[in-house]
């Protein structure tokens, strides 16, 4: 994928940054305040931490065509559970609970989709009522409270810095490497391109969809710690929004929603672009309807930009075609 | 007569059960009042998923139809409150549902984005917009306003809700028997390169189901938003899936090229009787969702078994062994 885009003469996640760098000295000028530390590290970093977190696991499952807009009710049901299990048996069981719930519902969306071949835009949308639903169930609407883990998970900063951002690092780093140097990481663009091809070729396809979906549900569970932590107590109807959002980042990072083309720096990238706009207009003093309003006309405007470039690559290799087989043909009748 | 079981029928026998079974273990639930709540919810779900269902037919998608819903709600709020009576501000409604759902159909036939992402998108800009125009919500309206809800009945006491729900379901079907359109909706769903090489114009086809569809929600926005005198900004919203819910409840497929009205008929009828349903049986509504999402996936799952069975036989009976991908 990455020497098909340099071959185009056009690098999408050099474009991201300069775009992510012109928003940040923008607002910086309009108001310094922004790029202080205390401010990027309390404000700009926690407003993306359970998007990245979740961008992560759902960048390589759209590459593979698919999608999981159940991401966030997956949180929320870990989450609850976790906090309800933390309550009855300590923050250990708490811990167990979470994490357990949240591999299970991955597991439940994986084989869905890859055993009884639901399309996963159809299995994530029910899942997404379901796992929420039995949120709403087992609180009966209750609030659920942070329990000693999750609070540490939240609230600790290490050296100024929040402990969620060195886990969002390193595990951005490890979902690099995992989809741009491992043989699992090109299996999921073969699977994204073409299934069956995929599949004659020799790799898993219903294991890697199983075990991404998995993935997903695990990160989510990840996240959670981190959502409980910060806000104290969480109710069933919280981060409503979430699952858009983390499928608007990863778009506007160069993914495709047909599967097949996709890079985890984009995704990582347009997150903090994300952040920045979100925190910045707020230093900015413009309503959150209007950062609503910019953060879709961010996204028109990206996928417009996707679309022409991409036509006219695909222009562009059509004319190269065309211009070699004249060669050929020149050479053909000089000989 | 030895037709295959579609998955519609296998819908209409669950339907009845549930009907039998409420009227034997929760027959509250047909007092009037119950009824008429019920079938008032069912009415507006039912208008906006027959346009959901014309987009799905297509193998597109419309996430953005909550907050147009929103949006066409506050557009017609603003109308009513002048005191114009519904010949007026349903029109108003209506013109500015088609507008927005126009810009879906653009974005995603000219620029060829994809329309859940290209929807996606259009339902952060609308829900986005809506509070920069007006501060939270409409409130104060002329009774005028929402004679639809309470003053419009018929024999008086059938909701005018439910009227026009009927007669845009008999409307729609006819549509979809006999137009000539219908059929170009289903070609292309079923096979957009082959719709397009029998001289189809895909654009106009996918915009005009955008804009349709677009004219139902606003339809449903007016019965969503005449209920009561005060209009917020966030009605619609979250709405958009309960319209895909019932839609594929309702047999249509999410590829595209199947589905009926009637499917949706009843998916909406089921997915409006659960909540009610639960309460009357004595089960806590907080579970409703959870039993939504487990239907839905049942749904899903049973016409997808039916349909592989449906194709391993023909393949059986062509004598050939065809790997089913």
């Amino acid at each position: 994928m990455l020497k098909k885009r340099k071959k185009n003469g056009i690098n999408f996640n050099l474009a991201l940054l300069i775009i992510l760098i012109v928003i940040i000295a923008t607002i910086a000028i309009a108001n310094p305040v922004f790029i202080s530390f205390d401010y990027m590290m309390s404000v700009v970093v926690k407003n993306i931490l359970e998007i990245g977190l979740l961008a992560l696991p759902v960048t390589i499952i759209i590459i593979t065509a698919g999608i999981d807009l159940s991401v966030g009710s997956i949180m929320i049901l870990s989450c609850i559970a976790g906090g309800l299990a933390a309550k009855a048996g300590g923050s250990f069981l708490g811990v167990v609970v979470t994490l357990a719930v949240g591999v299970i519902c991955g597991l439940v969306n994986g084989v869905i989709i890859a055993k009884l071949r639901i399309s996963a835009l159809v299995t994530t949308l029910a899942t997404m009522y379901l796992f929420r639903g039995i949120a709403k169930g087992i609180t009966a609407g209750d609030s659920v409270y942070s329990y000693d883990f999750a609070t540490t998970m939240g609230t600790t900063d290490i050296g100024g810095i929040p402990l969620g951002l060195f886990f969002y690092i390193g595990l951005a780093i490890v979902f690099v490497l995992l989809l741009h140097k491992t043989a699992f990481g090109v299996s999921l663009y073969g699977i994204g391109l073409n299934p069956n091809a995929a599949k004659y070729s020799g790799i898993k396809v219903d294991k890697v969809l199983i075990s991404i979906y998995a993935i997903s549900g695990a990160m989510c569970a990840l996240a959670s710690f981190f959502y409980l932590g910060r806000f104290t107590s969480v109710k069933y109807d919280v981060a409503n929004s979430l699952n858009m959002k983390v499928v608007t980042v990863i778009i506007m990072g160069g993914t495709s929603i047909l599967g097949g083309i996709g890079d985890m720096r984009g995704t990582i990238i347009s997150t903090f672009i994300l952040a920045g706009l979100n925190s910045g207009l707020t230093v900015l003093n413009i309503p959150v309807d209007m950062q609503t309003v910019i953060q879709g006309v961010v996204l028109i405007i990206a996928l417009i930009v996707y679309a022409v470039v991409i036509e006219r690559a695909k222009k562009n290799r059509l004319i190269d075609v065309s211009k070699e087989k004249d060669k050929e043909v020149s050479a053909n009748s000089a000989e | 007569m030895k037709r295959k079981k579609s998955t519609e029928s296998y819908l209409l026998l669950f339907l009845i059960l549930l009907l039998v079974m409420l009227g034997i273990f929760a027959s509250d639930f047909y007092s009037i009042n119950n009824l008429m709540s019920t079938l008032n919810y069912f009415s507006y779900l039912l208008i906006g998923a027959i346009g959901m269902n014309l987009i799905i037919i297509t193998s597109n998608i419309d996430v953005s139809a909550g907050a147009i819903v929103s949006v066409v709600s506050i557009a017609i709020a603003f109308v009513g409150k002048t005191g114009v009576p519904i010949y007026v501000f349903l029109p108003v409604g209506m013109v500015v549902g088609m507008v927005l759902s126009l810009a879906n159909g653009l974005l995603i036939t000219k620029l060829r984005i994809p329309a859940m992402v290209a929807t996606l998108a259009t339902t952060q800009l609308f829900n986005g917009i809506l509070p920069l125009l007006v501060e939270g919500s409409i409130y104060d309206l002329p009774a005028s306003y929402t004679a639809l809800a309470f003053k419009a009945k018929l024999f008086g006491i059938i909701p005018a809700s439910l009227v026009m729900a009927v007669v845009i379901t008999i409307i729609a079907m006819l549509f979809m028997k006999y137009s000539r359109f219908s059929k170009k909706l289903y070609a292309l769903g079923n096979n957009m390169q082959a719709a397009r090489l029998n001289g189809i114009n895909i654009d106009k086809v996918v915009i005009i189901s955008y804009v349709i569809a677009g004219a139902l929600y606003a339809v449903e926005a007016t019965i969503i938003a005449t209920a009561g005198q005060r209009v917020t900004t966030t009605m619609g919203n979250g709405f958009e899936m309960m319209m895909i819910a019932a839609v594929l409840l309702g047999g249509t497929s999410i590829a595209g090229g199947s589905g009926h009205i009637y499917g949706t008929v009843m998916g909406a009828l089921i997915l409006s009787i659960i909540t009610p349903a639960m309460n009357y049986v004595g089960l806590s509504s907080d579970w409703s969702d959870a039993v939504i999402g487990v239907i839905i996936i049942l749904a899903v799952v049973v016409s997808e078994l039916s349909k592989v069975s449906r194709t391993k036989k023909s393949v059986d009976k062509a004598g050939e062994v065809k790997e089913n991908a």
